[in-house]
């Protein structure tokens, strides 16, 4: 499905589509702009029906587990308040007027004005529903026309929420195109790349240096790779609290969020105070488990496939199952430090970690390094942080909290806005 | 292995209910093979609480322990000496986990009779010469994939007057040529001798859109046919809707709709699955497939989904006789689909287990990104 001027099309039609675009955008940029008010009411009205229950047909199709919780975080992000605090943290207060320079002495003055990039190519990753539609959206804001291809997994939700972006302004009519163009039709995805003067890509190593490989030279290249997360443990604040919600955030994200805990380090250099923590930890992430057994039918099948290859294990090896592993979630306890990505799926590495060595193990991931969520006796929470942030962490949270969204924060260390205009100067 | 014989020796490769009590004989006879020649067949076996012998009706297929491949990827299995297996396959799947199942003399003459069989289907023999152009890897000592084996052995199904490969191996990899394989296209429009076209169905793809940007259009000789394979995996990786590729090919290539014949098999299932006419997947007589529930793995009904066990006596030099793969699925009734065969016919759904995903296909579009428009 494409959509094109406020317009469905069939998928068929992209290369005609596409024929067109150039001429159609080069019109809608002499012609017309939009300003952030229309945007944010138009994601208001969004908000009020997503509120209404106007999508929980197409929602509550979707294979995802507690999905009334995304639906009551969407909802708060989406709403008008939550937008105001995004672009006045990111932009600041004044960002969007035009300001004028008051340089010492008789040093020429120049107008100050932030104009959007243009056009943005945004190419969405499947491993967060709805998040397409949030990427655009991002374009919308800060005044640029958006090109957004989906991804393969897309299951309609960005489509639909697009369209009734639309429906209630269509004034963003000519400021959005969709297209669902496969990642192998390398020839249209080109197309899209040389129309645009920014490429906004999401997704892991592969699709960035694809896109690497295909963006002409002269298009700004705007970078959501994925990032790795971790929770460190040095003592406790509230011991049986915080590991039950640590417990919860690695049930309930299953790793495969960026921000999704992989590794939990312990703050030691003795390997029996890993084992140790295992054996802690194992019940309470058992009873995390059991509280949210997954529904989807994938999900399912894959536990039960496990737990029946774990069984035909046990037959050839003639042993017991490894230790910390039941059939909905397992603990590995290792011996190096190295961040790295889990099993998921409710497994997770375990390992040593003396703060002592934080930055230098940390350092060797820098640009992959997203949040830790920090476990620790208050005493030494400022401390930590501050070698946390050293290492090149950009998100520091409680342990639990790792997923969580908090309004005004940054995206990988960044302010994504701000990445999407251009600063021009005008001689007065 | 008389059953294995009398059933890869019948005529009709889709009287599925005609054959169900020569399967199971085959099956028992094929399940005891392992079970004395095996020994890690037979501690799962024993494990599991099964012998062969309570193999008595064709439900009896359901109690039969399945081995998922997972297992295959851990573990070699061998129920022959290493000296007797003549062919070594690889599966093309997850990075640094592969399969490899082997094939002894008499496994790969059951094949080639079901091969034969299986492709009278849709005319995929003929004495007519044809040229080939195969979208696959050039055969190369250090590839194994089984795509590379299926690929070129389907450019045996006629006589091939020449091939053309579209990735070829130099400096140490395969590279991607399809400017040489546009050039070889227009070159056989112009012969009278029909072209096929055969590997991986995005290649095909991306060759089509390449001729319909440049406005290249060719009438390719009658009969020219397009055979699409890859692996299981090609069902639902492959991000071409049929129903544009199939006009995308009556556009720049004028080949039907119905010239153009889907198979696949897995390495731990080799048998020949190929695509009637409303491209539907039959299950031959050689296979019998059997949907799981994903909470209880009981059997399901056809028309509801699980997962996908699938059940073969093919093999003598692998215990690969009842394989779980990691693909969801639904069997429906053969009558449903119109063709006139009545076997059921799989449709794969889906994939468990998304960190798995790597598969050939998402290979050839990396070599794809290479590729200089």
């Amino acid at each position: 499905m494409i959509i094109a001027k406020g317009k469905i099309y069939d998928s068929k039609q992209q290369d005609e589509i596409l024929g067109n675009v150039e001429n159609e955008i080069t019109e809608t940029l002499s012609s017309k702009s939009i300003d952030t008010e229309t945007v944010i009411s138009a994601v208001e009205k969004l908000c009020c029906k997503l509120k209404n229950g106007d999508f929980d047909d197409i929602i509550n199709s979707l294979p995802i587990d507690g999905i009334d919780e995304y639906k009551k975080l969407a909802i708060r992000m989406l709403s008008r308040e939550n937008i105001m605090l995004k672009l006045k943290t990111e932009l600041g207060e004044d960002y969007l007027k035009t300001l004028e320079t008051s340089p010492p002495e008789d040093l020429p003055k120049i107008k100050i004005t932030a104009k959007p990039l243009g056009v943005l190519l945004h190419i969405a990753a499947g491993n967060m529903d709805g998040l397409p539609a949030f990427s655009l959206a991002e374009g919308l804001l800060t005044g640029n026309i958006n090109i957004l291809k989906l991804p393969s997994a897309d299951n309609g939700l960005s489509v639909r929420i697009i369209a009734e972006l639309i429906k209630s302004e269509p004034s963003l009519a000519d400021f959005i195109y969709v297209f669902d163009t496969p990642s192998t039709d390398i020839s249209a995805i080109k197309k899209m790349a040389e129309i645009s003067d920014g490429i906004v890509v999401w997704g892991g190593e592969a699709a960035v240096s694809a896109v690497r490989q295909l963006a002409p030279v002269n298009s700004k290249l705007i970078e959501w790779g994925h990032r790795l997360s971790f929770a460190y443990i040095s003592g406790f604040a509230d011991k049986e609290k915080e590991l039950s919600q640590l417990a919860e955030h690695i049930i309930t994200t299953k790793g495969l969020l960026c921000s999704s805990c992989q590794v939990i380090y312990i703050d030691t250099d003795d390997y029996d105070d890993v084992t140790a923590f295992c054996r802690d930890f194992f019940p309470v992430l058992e009873k995390a488990a059991d509280t949210h057994k997954p529904s989807s039918i994938d999900s399912r099948a894959e536990i039960t496939l496990r737990k029946y290859t774990d069984k035909l294990e046990s037959f050839l090896s003639g042993t017991e199952k490894a230790p910390f592993r039941s059939d909905l979630c397992s603990l590995v306890p290792c011996r190096d430090s190295e961040l790295e990505l889990s099993d998921m799926f409710g497994s997770v590495l375990v390992k040593p970690l003396p703060n002592k060595n934080i930055i230098s193990v940390l350092g060797r991931k820098k640009g992959y390094l997203q949040t830790a969520g920090l476990i620790c006796s208050p005493d030494k929470r400022d401390q930590l942080s501050d070698i946390l942030m050293k290492s090149g962490i950009v998100r520091i949270t409680k342990a639990g909290n790792m997923s969580s969204a908090f309004p005004g924060e940054a995206h990988d260390g960044e302010y994504p806005l701000r990445r999407y205009m251009r600063i021009v100067n005008q001689e007065i | 292995m008389k059953y294995r014989r009398k059933l890869f020796s019948y005529k009709d490769a889709f009287a599925v209910n005609d054959t169900n009590e020569l399967f199971l004989k085959a099956v028992k006879e094929n399940c005891l093979y392992h079970y004395n020649h095996c020994k890690e067949y037979k501690k799962i076996l024993d494990g599991m609480k099964f012998h062969p012998d309570d193999l008595k009706t064709i439900d009896d297929l359901s109690k039969l322990p399945f081995l998922p491949t997972l297992i295959f990827k851990k573990h070699k299995l061998y129920s022959v000496p290493a000296f007797r297996t003549i062919v070594k396959a690889t599966s093309s799947g997850t990075a640094g986990m592969k399969s490899e199942i082997g094939f002894c003399v008499s496994d790969l003459y059951s094949g080639l009779k079901m091969v034969l069989n299986v492709s009278k289907l849709r005319g995929l023999f003929s004495p007519v010469p044809c040229n080939y152009i195969v979208f696959g890897y050039k055969p190369h000592k250090s590839n194994k994939t089984a795509v590379t084996k299926t690929a070129l052995g389907a450019t045996f199904f006629t006589p091939a007057l020449s091939r053309t490969f579209a990735l070829k191996y130099s400096n140490g990899k395969y590279n991607a040529d399809l400017e040489g394989i546009l050039n070889a296209v227009i070159k056989y429009s112009k012969s009278k001798m029909p072209v096929r076209f055969m590997g991986f169905p995005s290649y095909t793809y991306f060759l089509m859109k390449m001729m319909d940007e440049r406005n290249i259009r060719v009438k390719l000789p009658a009969n020219s046919k397009i055979l699409l394979g890859g692996g299981w995996k090609q069902f639902y990786t492959e991000q071409v809707d049929k129903s544009v590729f199939y006009d995308l090919a009556k556009k720049v290539l004028n080949i039907d709709d119905w010239n153009i014949i889907e198979f696949f098999g897995a390495v731990e299932h080799p048998v020949l699955y190929c695509d009637c006419k409303n491209h539907h997947f039959h299950v031959p007589i050689y296979s019998r497939v059997l949907i799981r529930d994903v909470d209880t793995l009981d059997v399901l009904d056809n028309g509801e989904e699980g997962l996908v066990n699938l059940i073969t006596p093919m093999v003598k030099a692998c215990p690969i006789l009842s394989v779980m793969t990691d693909d969801l699925g639904i069997l429906h009734d053969g009558e449903n689909c119109g063709c006139g065969i009545n076997s059921p016919y799989l449709e794969i759904i889906g994939r468990i287990g998304m960190k798995d995903i790597k598969t050939c296909a998402a290979g050839a579009a990396e070599i794809l990104k290479e590729v200089n428009l």
